[in-house]
């Protein structure tokens, strides 16, 4: 890359099980307003605007007529990503790069409170064979969960403790939604959704916007004093049929992740990276994604998190902010692990830093038993 | 310096109103491999996919994923884009933003729908705002009567001009063997005999509703030089969206509003140093949802002053042989697979810039053309394609 | 669609083309959404005291119906600024639908023919809904119309579906 994209302001709602109170477009707007206060940037000095939500959960086609005026789309670019919100800030480092765009604002928004998650989800299967199934993603990860807990003989144990992990870290994060006081019991005995996952194996329902900033090296320099570089980013699809791949292994992640190192020059992830936000909808996820990224062999990352490496204070804290599983709707799930990971490296994640975090890896996820990854490396230098 | 892209291999499927014989995924399949055998490389080749759809039409969460293998997604980067009517043109600008970062050096682009799998009139309909959409909105059909009300009312065009478009669209599509609507119609009185649906609209007024794919293979400056003896640049694109309650699907019909396609041609024309479009560009395929807004259309792309775009279509200037060719291809009134037409436009641009088209190529040799869409509520995203830069 | 039966008699010769098995999904959705502060304002008024309010932009001062949060051409934040639209004016350009549509938010069939048209309130702001007129000849461009309202306070709080439609004025 012959230039740098920097990300200078970002905006985050406090996630909320229901936000009755406002549209799709004031929700954004809150984050949106969050985003140009810090800046001081107004909507009509934007070149292109990235929007990500989905139809299917806006319950209109065309979703981003929604929230056209509140990203200054009028007689403007914009664009709808229809995969989670980190592809979205990808699309925007892209038009950048590309030197056509110079300033561009990116926005993520969906109210999972009003829609009927199963139904939806069922909707992402192919119809005429696994759609008659009744799957859903509890469902599709679910078997997912059971596949990667019998080839590695991780435990349930294992992943109760991904959720006491970012339950708990999710009190020191003001914006998270559901942070809990609970033991590797409570999370055992909480009900079943589909068995291997528990209820408090799985993320909430939840409203929530996101929106951040980007731009070149030149302008960065100008509007913050603290702008926080994308030193890499990829993303990957995996096959549609679960049957068609391994559950336990997730090859698209290995690839995305691969490819965004690469680019920022990251060999040993573990050494050069000081925090993780990591996209886990189901506690076996952060297990699974932390092999997919190379934090530790396959099948070990039950070892890993028994370690405690990846507790705050441990070597590479992961999910510091309470990650998805405290609360994070669909599409801005991965934009708000990169929001986090910018808050970490400017120092202004308060109660839930990560001291002297310099470089931060923000992954994302979309579809069933994360089909589609998204990564991307972020530092502070 | 941005780098500088070609598009180095197009493919289309067989656009027809019903594809039984197909899943989608199947489908666009097709159009990927007829891609990738028009550049001569293989899927392995292709770093990364965009792909444009709405995925309310068919009623699939997540279409991208489902045919993530067959379509060439598996094991590679790429990402689904949705803005209604100009998706298939969104994925295009997404192809042309990544290739021209750098970060990819061949791309693959994908438009592609299959009307027959849902409703897509229902689909359309739920476009509206669901808490303010019932008293605006009267369907497509009433956006289309009341913007050729309009036209008639202040261009002084006759339903004989409308019909002229019809049967230049038909001409065309019938020397097209992608195109969907092959009517044969011989003469004005035959579409003049069509039976209005909503006055002065016509059965044989409107685009058809059709199943297909287009994909198209973006290649960077060093790649697309070796890939294809006959890259067509892509120069530029413009989108440019509206605020989407006064807007209306062609525009605000009480002349008060700014159209998109104004401001978006006026802005690629200035980039590019076009004063004159008509000299600076050789043909257009642009999006037009109607005859009557194809006329339209003319003035607002400032191929003929206001109110005269009648005028081109009588005289012929804008038929295959004529002065300066528009949707030779047969267009949107022949073709209409919502998510893929934008894509098609494009496809068709270049297919004439190349020299490609076949029969349906138009007469005069085409350095520069111009590929347009158009998604309610009235956005456009505008393709500038050049033969050489 | 429904599921195709076997034909009765097998033993006839096999058609030239396959015969599709089709399958019918209907899968209604229950979608929550919400006004919002904004919007809701629109619906308050409507409902409480039968009044069509648009909000005002601070800087070029054009009043937007539906309510927005920022304004979409100054793209600043709208702030609070109400102003009471008429409900008289004249009807700018209207269209007379004749087949069927139906509300696919809601599956409502809507009653057709009927007639939709963009009218020009007095004050000159435009605004979309239904004629009551249905005998299409009677309609022209230029006519005079009212708001009609929902007159039972419990059946009002659909928004903009409160106004019934409008009428010509004269004809009440």
């Amino acid at each position: 890359m012959t230039e740098r994209v920097a990300i200078v302001a970002v905006g985050q709602t406090k996630y909320h099980p229901n936000r009755a109170d406002a549209s799709e477009e004031e929700l954004a707007y809150e984050a949106v307003k969050q985003a140009l206060e810090a800046t001081g940037l107004a909507l009509y000095d934007f070149d292109a605007a990235v929007s990500c939500s989905q139809d299917f959960w806006d319950g209109r086609t065309i979703s981003n007529m929604n929230i056209q005026h509140v990203v200054g789309a009028h007689l403007s670019d914009e664009d709808k990503v229809c995969e989670d919100g980190i592809n979205a800030v990808y699309a925007g480092m892209a038009r950048i790069l590309s030197g056509h765009h110079k300033l561009v604002i990116v926005v993520a928004h969906t109210k999972e409170s009003q829609a009927e998650k199963s139904l939806i989800e069922n909707a992402a299967f192919d119809p005429a064979l696994l759609r008659q199934l009744g799957l859903d993603f509890v469902s599709a990860a679910a078997m997912q969960a059971r596949r990667y807990m019998y080839k590695y003989g991780i435990t349930p144990e294992q992943c109760a403790k991904v959720v006491v992990k970012n339950r708990g870290n999710a009190k020191k994060n003001p914006l998270a939604q559901a942070a809990l006081d609970i033991t590797v019991e409570d999370v055992l005995s909480s009900r079943v959704l589909s068995s291997p996952i528990r209820l408090l194996d799985a993320k909430p329902v939840s409203d929530g916007a996101c929106a951040m900033i980007l731009t070149t090296e030149e302008r960065a320099k100008k509007l913050t004093k603290k702008p926080v570089w994308i030193l890499g980013a990829s993303n990957c699809y995996e096959t549609h049929y679960l049957g068609d791949r391994d559950l336990a292994e997730c090859e698209a992640l290995v690839k995305a992740a691969q490819k965004a190192y690469s680019m920022a020059g990251i060999r040993n992830p573990v050494k050069e990276i000081d925090v993780a936000e990591i996209s886990e909808e189901y506690s076996y996820q952060e297990l699974m994604w932390m092999e997919g990224l190379g934090f530790c062999g396959k099948g070990e990352a039950g070892k890993l998190i028994d370690s405690g490496v990846t507790r705050m204070g441990g070597k590479l804290p992961v999910n510091p902010s309470g990650g998805v599983i405290s609360g994070n709707p669909i599409c801005v799930a991965g934009i708000a692990r990169v929001a986090e990971a910018v808050l970490q490296l400017r120092g202004e994640a308060g109660d839930h830093q990560v001291k002297n975090a310099r470089v931060a890896l923000a992954h994302g996820i979309t579809g069933a038993c994360g089909q589609h990854h998204g990564v991307m490396i972020l530092g502070s230098r | 310096m941005p780098n500088r892209l070609a598009i180095v291999g197009i493919g289309q499927t067989y656009h027809t109103s019903k594809r039984p014989d197909v899943n989608y995924a199947e489908m666009v399949r097709e159009a990927v491999t007829a891609a990738l055998a028009d550049a001569q490389i293989s899927i392995k080749d292709i770093e990364a996919t965009f792909m444009a759809n709405m995925e309310t039409f068919e009623a699939i969460y997540l279409p991208d994923h489902e045919m993530a293998a067959e379509a060439g997604f598996y094991g590679k980067p790429g990402l689904k884009v949705g803005t209604g009517g100009t998706s298939g043109a969104s994925a295009v600008a997404e192809g042309f933003y990544f290739v021209a970062s750098g970060l990819f050096d061949v791309a693959l682009v994908i438009g592609c729908e299959k009307q027959d799998c849902g409703d897509t009139t229902a689909a359309i309909s739920a476009a509206a705002t669901p808490m303010w959409g019932k008293g605006a909105t009267t369907g497509a059909i009433g956006e289309f009567a009341k913007q050729a009300l309009s036209y008639m009312k202040t261009s002084g065009a006759k339903e004989e001009h409308a019909a002229m478009v019809r049967l230049k669209a038909d001409r065309n599509a019938c020397r097209n063997p992608y195109a969907h609507l092959k009517l044969g119609l011989k003469n004005l009185e035959e579409v003049l005999k069509s039976p209005y649906l909503v006055w002065p609209l016509r059965l044989l007024d409107f685009c058809p509703q059709s199943c297909g794919a287009c994909a198209l293979v973006f290649a960077s400056e060093k790649r697309a030089k070796k890939i294809s003896k006959k890259p067509v640049w892509v120069a530029d694109i413009e989108t440019v969206h509206q605020e989407v309650f006064r807007a209306g699907v062609f525009g605000d019909p009480t002349g008060k509003e700014t159209y998109a396609q104004n401001v978006a041609c006026e802005r690629l024309y200035k980039r590019n140093g076009i004063t004159n479009p008509r000299k600076s560009i050789d043909m257009a395929e642009i999006y037009e949802p109607s005859n009557w807004e194809e006329m339209n259309l003319y003035e607002h792309f400032h191929f003929c002053g206001k109110n005269e775009g009648w005028k081109l279509i009588e005289k012929g200037i804008t038929e295959i042989e004529g002065d300066f060719p528009v949707n030779p291809s047969g267009g949107v009134l022949a073709t209409n697979p919502i998510g893929a037409t934008p894509t098609i436009r494009v496809a068709e641009a270049a297919l004439q810039v190349r020299g490609d088209a076949g029969e349906h190529q138009v007469t005069k040799d085409v350095k520069a053309a111009m590929a347009t869409a158009l998604g309610g509520p009235n956005w456009t995203v505008i393709t500038l394609l050049k033969r050489s830069l | 669609m429904a599921k195709k039966k076997m034909k009765e008699t097998p033993e006839k010769t096999p058609k030239q083309e396959p015969e599709y098995i089709r399958i019918k999904f209907n899968q209604p959705r229950r979608y929550d959404w919400s006004t919002g502060k904004y919007l809701g304002h629109f619906y308050a008024e409507a409902k409480e005291n039968k009044k069509i309010l648009g909000n005002r932009c601070p800087k070029c001062k054009e009043i937007w119906l539906p309510p927005t949060p920022v304004c979409p051409k100054c793209k600043v934040d709208m702030g609070w600024d109400w102003k009471e639209l008429p409900q008289t004016g004249k009807v700018f350009q209207y269209t007379y639908l004749v087949f069927p549509l139906w509300d696919p938010h809601y599956g409502e069939r809507w009653a057709n023919p009927y007639a939709s048209a963009i009218i020009e309130l007095d004050n000159g702001f435009y605004y979309r809904h239904f004629l009551e007129e249905q005998d299409k000849e009677k309609l022209k461009e230029g006519m005079r119309v009212r708001a009609v309202w929902k007159e039972d306070y419990n059946e009002r709080g659909q928004g903009p579906g409160d106004i019934l439609y409008f009428k010509e004025i004269g004809k009440e």
